[in-house]
């Protein structure tokens, strides 16, 4: 096997050693639960908030602690001592939060497509929950690089979710009026739920899908090239 | 003349926001199948030179050529060939010692059988214990295993019997005398003077960045060491000490007579421990 398979059968390994990937699953049942107490008249409103929520917090929380972790257990030092390349261990924590989100939006999408008759477009779902938690997972990484610590995480998770999160829930759950979705597009978070709004069926203004796409991509992009890839290692090593 | 492995000129590197030289102009040579010492007390810069030779630590001054080349003209293949055993423990803590060695192991072209390795440093028995469960002692055996996992040619070892027992620090000297004399290179960074006064070929004290001496032990003891001999003897029942020159020794006729006409009861010459020497030079103590 290559390095970069063997990477990637070791983050699964860690994450179902780790029982993150049960803590996941568990979190997803959890969601499939409150959709059966919602019921099938609301569910159809909720499923895409619950699909965003696994996609984009789920996702940071995921790389965030495990990468916390991993630092606690100067176990990156020991992968840069091997042939590896840099970039390959980056990636393969960045493809296995995304196989990780994937399973967890198609969970919740086959279940609204087959109980709850919710009308989705798979393959939007697909590629949205790749773009969305590639980005996220990216985030991730780039509270690893500035925070000193698994609380200061926690609390920026928090923070992120309060500034970015709530109010593009709020405006999912139509407390907010449609203009707001011009003024919110500058939140990732927004752009994000846009876009599994799109996947499940919702009209969404086709310039407005145009700028999500492009405000996703770019922020993943300024994160990888100008926080992340400069700063990571230099960081576990200095440690 | 053997085989140059590494050498360093001018080594220096600041870390990031700091306003002192972790390493302040370092130069030495390590050649083919010596275990090369680099001895110092904490904060020595012991560490951090150890993490620059692996490539870990990048905007260092000064030059360093591995095998005659540019260590920065390598690419990643070049951790084929060395293993890396750092201070503290580097493992993946809830998985066991043998899927932790499992997986480093895959990392590279060359494995070898992890399973002697484990059985030598005893922790066969323990392999399918989480390693979160080990003593500090267990890990740093761990530690030491995964540095040998490629079957590198050139062996970094930072404070490698740190928080060993007696047993188990011989055990893993013995290994690293046994990996010498099958032609490997070592770098042996450490605070303990038994290790290096028993494994090193060369010995480098390091203090505040720098090196204050290179030599062999040997050399170091009879550069620095008392050029004394105190002899113990019987005179009538009782015992009576004497303190000779070692220069002009043979000529000397009190030594000659003492040796002729009683019984020696002891023999030493002044040597100085490394201890001693490492204080004389540094005027430093290695012990904090
Ligand atoms: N990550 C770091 N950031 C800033 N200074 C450091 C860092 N690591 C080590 N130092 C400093 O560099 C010097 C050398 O440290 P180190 O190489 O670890 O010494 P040794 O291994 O000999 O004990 C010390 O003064 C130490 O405080
Ligand atoms: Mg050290």
């Amino acid at each position: 096997m290559n390095n970069f398979g063997t990477l990637l059968k070791g983050e699964f390994q860690r994450l179902s050693k780790y029982k993150i990937m049960q803590a996941g699953i568990g979190v997803s049942l959890l969601w499939v639960a409150t959709l059966f107490l919602i019921g099938p008249d609301d569910a159809g409103m909720f499923l895409p908030l619950f699909v965003f929520m696994d996609v984009s917090l789920m996702t940071v929380l995921l790389i965030g602690s495990g990468l916390f972790y991993e630092r606690q257990e100067n176990t990156l030092k020991t992968l840069l001592i091997t042939p590896t390349k840099f970039s390959h261990i980056i990636y393969s924590k960045l493809i296995t939060a995304v196989i990780i989100a994937l399973q967890s939006a198609l969970i919740l999408g086959l279940l609204g497509y087959f109980f709850f008759d919710v009308g989705i477009q798979f393959h939007y779902l697909i590629a949205f929950t790749v773009l969305i938690s590639f980005m996220h997972a990216m985030l991730g990484f780039v509270f690893a690089v500035l925070l000193k610590d698994f609380p200061s995480l926690l609390a920026s998770i928090m923070l992120y979710m309060i500034v970015f999160a709530f109010p593009s829930i709020f405006y999912a759950l139509d407390i907010l009026s449609t203009t707001w979705s011009y003024i919110l597009i500058i939140s990732p978070t927004h752009a994000s739920m846009l876009l599994v709004e799109l996947a499940f069926g919702e009209p969404v203004n086709g310039w407005m899908i145009v700028v999500s796409i492009v405000y996703l991509i770019v922020i993943t992009l300024v994160f990888a090239k100008w926080i992340v890839f400069p700063n990571y290692f230099k960081k576990a090593i200095e440690d | 003349m053997s085989e140059v492995i590494i050498e360093v000129k001018d080594l220096m590197f600041t870390y990031g926001k700091s306003q002192v030289k972790a390493v302040d102009g370092l130069s030495f040579k390590v050649k083919k199948g010596e275990i090369f010492g680099l001895l110092g007390p904490s904060g020595a810069g012991k560490s951090t030179t150890q993490k620059i030779l692996t490539r870990l630590l990048k905007g260092y001054g000064g030059t360093i050529t591995y095998l005659g080349k540019d260590l920065s003209a390598y690419d990643n293949t070049f951790y084929e060939d060395i293993g890396v055993g750092f201070e503290l423990p580097v493992h993946f803590s809830k998985l066991t010692g043998e899927e932790n060695m499992a997986f480093f192991s895959r990392l590279y072209r060359k494995q070898v059988d992890v399973a002697p390795l484990l059985k030598r440093v005893g922790l066969y028995e323990d392999k399918d214990k989480m390693v979160g469960s080990y003593s500090k002692g267990m890990k740093m055996r761990l530690n030491f295993v995964r540095a040998l996992l490629n079957d590198p040619k050139v062996l970094f070892l930072d404070e490698v019997t740190n928080g060993l027992d007696p047993k188990n620090a011989r055990i893993i000297k013995d290994m690293i005398r046994a990996f010498k004399e099958q032609g490997g290179t070592v770098i042996l960074t450490t605070h303990l003077m038994n290790d290096v006064e028993e494994l090193c070929d060369n010995i480098a004290f390091i203090s505040g960045g720098r090196i204050k001496e290179i030599a062999t032990p040997r050399e170091l003891k009879i550069k620095y060491g008392k050029r004394i001999l105190d002899v113990e003897y019987a005179l009538n029942g009782k015992t009576k000490q004497n303190t000779f020159d070692l220069d002009g020794l043979s000529n000397n006729d009190t030594f000659m007579s003492i040796l002729k006409n009683h019984d020696i009861e002891t023999m030493h010459s002044g040597e100085t421990s490394l201890d001693d020497i490492f204080i004389k030079v540094t005027g430093e103590s290695i012990h904090e």
